[in-house]
This record gives structure tokens, C-alpha cells and sequence, in this order.
């Protein structure tokens, strides 16, 4: 682990250096050193803030989709995941982000740790998280410690995680880790759910959805829901999605997100980790990714030619009636 | 359904309140789905009245939100209907549409919403007969559902 923090640092102060790149992004410990938040590093002295380990959880991409027009001509340094390169990937796809402008590091990675899951165990706050292979140590400010397996405390994404290295990167800060031979996607606790009966569905939906605030986390958070001033979600004409505060409305607020970023969000996650009231909103993407894949054996974010299905089609298409 | 009936009575008309008891919402491209059901009505062609005809230009126009905020405003179902695959008077609109309303389509299940709520179909111009069989198939379905209360979307 600490191989690959050590060569994004050297990748990014070697970038700093030579002025290759304006400012890097990468990761690096909160306040509270057993979170961690994303730095944005201007000079080569201050790399030595970037941290790598397996709480890096944020996708730095969202941060592209903001700052690529502002300022105008910045070149960016930015780190990738496996899942956060698709949402690259899907950036580069629509042109959103100028491939010429961007210095991408891509880590290898294991499998995010949900920190979520750690705080649950304890009363007190967790004031740090160690890693020593695969055992996971967590000590609160009382003093407490409890030790965790890793694979117990993975995010469910990662566990069904078919691409955990970069596909677009410019150099990388490991050696590519062992692939699985079966690229077939997994899709987890989506199948429990769909078993469920259209009543069952309902209710939980509902249960789910009820306690939406609507603070657009999920919104900012997400790289490939880049409309900003002009979503729909914000504007009242057209008035597709309500002030009222229900289930109804926050539903149709979160399926707004869900189509807009249909074709291009390849489930990293980012909307889940980023919701202050923990809904679980891989039961929307994921389930639309399930049906696109099923529909036209499609994946997001895998192929730089390829466009989003939905600015595309085929007379062909193996669906409706003909 | 009691508030249903309550209106059309206000309205001076008297129906039985099984008819009343769903609101369908259709949503038609201009070409080709509006003229077939304009042709079905002009021949006197019996269909189910529970039906709402939006007319768009083209179901490339229509965003699956449409169908979605129907359902949130109280819709029973929701009906989609445009050109044949190739007919699209703009060429292609109809070729983009299908892949969001199939992805709609098996969407809809996943949030309680029984799948025969929700269809897309190609119904044209000069089909004033198949209009007809589409919407009394379709509307006897929802009819047979009944109305959805108390639901989440």
C-alpha cells in the first residue's frame, strides 16, 4: 500500500517539478486522521500530504467535471481508482474534459474500506484506522480497539468489482494487480431485491426514500451529472420535480440523477458514500446498469470510442416492437 | 375513485363509477399515433375513455421523467405509442426514444410499479384499427390492476 502512496507522490512532485501540471489532486487525511478527504496539491513541496490507503474512497473525477472550464486553461493532476477511470472515461467519451489538459495517475486498487461500517461498531468516535494486510485496526478517543478482517468491511461494489485497474491512465503507481478471467458483472444485493413482490418493492422503496433531504450530495458528488444551473432538479419551469418534501418527490428527484447519468454512471458508488442519510442509491444504478447491460450487453466507461447509448442507436436494437 | 365520480357528476354526466375508477395517460407523437387514434375516433371505433392523449412531436421529444411524473401525479398507466421503427417522420427520433423507454420499461417493476402499467408501442397513422385493440388491451389491463393508492411513486 504504502508503495503506491509513495509513487503518486514522486508522480505528482516529478508533475509539480517540471510544471507539466497546475495542480494535482489526490488524497489525503482529514482533520481526523482515520477519514480522508481530497487535497489539491500547487506545489512540489507539498506532496508529501498525499495519502494512499484503502479509505480513499472519494472519486476525484467529480472534481473535473467542476473545474475543467474553470480556470479556462488549467492542467490538472488527478488520481484514479479502477471504477473512477470509467467515470474518466465517460468524460472523455461526451468531451467534457480535454485529454490534453490532464496528467492521470491510475492506482490499482484492492477494494475501499466503508468506513461507515467501522463507526458503527463503536459508541465513540473513531479517531484511527490502521492497516496491516488484511487486518484492519480501529481505535476511538476513548481508547477502545477493535481489530476488523478487511474483506468484512469492503463496500459491496468492490467485493462485485470486475475492473479494479485504471483503463485510462498516463502512468500508474503500481503494477497492474491480477484481474478476474470473467468479466461478467455481479450484482449483489440488486437480485434479493428484485425477488421481492411490486408491494414489497414499494414499501421498501418508500422506506428508502422517505428521508431524502435533497442536499444534492449525490448530485455533486456524482462525475457524470454535470448539468449544474440547468437541472431540471433545480429549475421550476419545467416543474418536473416538486418543493414538497414526500417520498414522491424525492423519488422523482433521484430519478432524475438516475436517467440523466443512464449509459455513462458505471456504479462507482460516489452518489451512495456521499448521502448524509445513507440511502441506498446503488439500488436505482445498479439495477439500471443490470438492465442496460441485459439490454444491449453494455458497460459504461470501458472504451474511449465508444459513445453513451443514449446519444446512439441501432435500427437493430433486440427490443420493442419492429 | 369517490372523488372521481364526484367530479363527473358535478359535471352533469352520469357514468357508472367502474369506468371512472383508472387514469390512463397517453403520450403520442403528432404523426403517426395521434392521426391512427384521430382515424379510430373518426371512424366511431369503440375504445375505453379512461385514456388522456398527450400529443408531442416525436417520441424522441418524450423523457421517461414524463412517464414517471405521470405516475407520481396519480396516473394508473401509461401508455407510449409513436411511428414504426423506420417511419419516424424525422428519421430517427423514434430509434433513440426505444432504448430509453425499454430501460423505462424494466425500470418500473423495480419500483413497484406492476409491468402492465407501463407500454410502448408503434401504432401509425393508417392503424386505426390496431390503436384501437392497443388501447383496449392495454386500459382493460390497468382496469384489471385497479387504481394505485397510497403508493411511492
Amino acid at each position: 500500500m504504502s508503495d503506491r502512496q509513495a509513487k503518486i507522490r514522486e508522480l505528482a512532485r516529478a508533475a509539480l517539478a517540471e510544471d507539466r501540471v497546475d495542480y494535482f489532486i489526490g488524497w489525503k487525511q482529514a482533520y481526523n486522521p482515520s477519514e480522508m478527504i481530497p487535497a489539491f496539491v500547487r506545489s512540489a513541496d507539498e506532496v508529501d500530504q498525499l495519502v494512499w490507503n484503502p479509505l480513499a474512497h472519494h472519486n476525484l473525477t467529480a472534481f473535473l467535471k467542476r473545474k475543467m472550464p474553470d480556470p479556462p486553461n488549467a492542467r490538472i493532476g488527478i488520481c484514479v481508482k479502477g471504477c473512477d477511470s470509467r467515470t474518466l472515461v465517460a468524460l472523455l467519451q461526451e468531451e467534457l474534459v480535454d485529454k490534453e489538459r490532464i496528467y492521470v495517475v491510475g492506482v490499482p486498487c484492492d477494494g475501499i474500506v466503508n468506513r461507515r461500517r467501522i463507526e458503527k461498531e463503536f459508541a465513540d468516535e473513531v479517531v484511527d484506522i490502521s492497516f496491516a494486510g488484511d487486518t484492519v485496526t480501529a481505535v476511538t478517543r476513548s481508547g477502545e480497539s477493535k481489530e476488523f478482517a478487511k474483506g468484512d468491511l469492503l463496500f459491496d461494489h468492490c467485493r462485485t468489482c470486475r475492473y479494479p485497474n485504471p483503463f485510462y491512465a498516463d502512468d500508474m503507481a503500481a503494477d497492474p494487480i491480477v484481474e478476474p478471467d470473467d468479466r461478467t458483472p455481479m450484482w449483489g444485493p440488486i437480485e434479493e431485491f428484485e425477488a421481492l413482490s411490486p408491494a414489497e418493492k414499494d414499501a421498501k422503496i418508500a422506506e428508502a426514500f422517505e428521508t431524502c433531504i435533497r442536499c444534492f450530495a449525490c448530485i455533486h458528488a456524482c462525475p457524470v451529472c454535470w448539468c449544474w444551473d440547468q437541472c431540471v432538479n433545480r429549475c421550476r419551469q419545467p416543474a418536473l420535480v416538486g418543493q414538497r418534501v414526500d417520498t414522491k418527490e424525492n423519488l422523482m428527484f433521484q430519478m432524475v440523477h438516475m436517467f440523466h447519468v443512464a449509459g455513462r454512471c458505471p456504479s462507482c458508488g460516489a452518489c451512495d458514500r456521499a448521502c448524509p442519510v445513507e440511502i441506498p442509491l446503488y439500488l436505482l444504478h445498479r439495477k439500471m446498469n443490470k438492465e442496460l447491460y441485459d439490454m444491449l450487453g453494455f458497460e459504461p466507461g470501458v472504451s474511449l470510442e465508444e459513445k453513451p447509448i443514449f446519444q446512439t442507436f441501432d435500427v437493430n436494437d433486440p427490443f420493442g416492437e419492429h | 375513485m369517490a372523488q372521481a365520480t364526484h367530479t363527473k357528476q358535478a359535471a352533469g354526466t352520469t357514468t357508472t363509477d367502474a369506468g371512472d375508477s383508472v387514469k390512463v395517460v397517453g403520450i403520442v407523437c403528432n404523426w403517426c399515433s395521434y392521426a391512427g387514434a384521430d382515424g379510430a375516433g373518426t371512424a366511431r371505433m369503440k375504445q375505453e375513455y379512461e385514456l388522456r392523449l398527450l400529443r408531442v412531436p416525436c417520441t424522441g421529444r418524450i423523457d421517461p421523467l414524463f412517464a414517471l411524473k405521470a405516475f407520481e401525479k396519480g396516473a394508473d398507466g401509461v401508455l407510449i405509442s409513436g411511428c414504426h421503427p423506420g417511419d419516424c417522420h424525422y428519421s430517427e427520433g423514434n430509434y433513440y426514444a426505444r432504448r430509453k423507454f425499454e430501460l423505462l420499461d424494466r425500470m418500473l417493476p423495480h419500483l413497484g410499479i406492476e409491468p402492465d402499467r407501463f407500454k410502448y408501442t408503434w401504432v401509425s397513422a393508417s392503424e386505426a384499427a390496431r390503436w384501437q385493440k392497443v388501447v383496449n388491451e392495454f386500459v382493460g389491463k390497468v382496469k384489471a390492476l385497479g387504481p394505485r393508492e397510497g403508493r411511492a411513486l
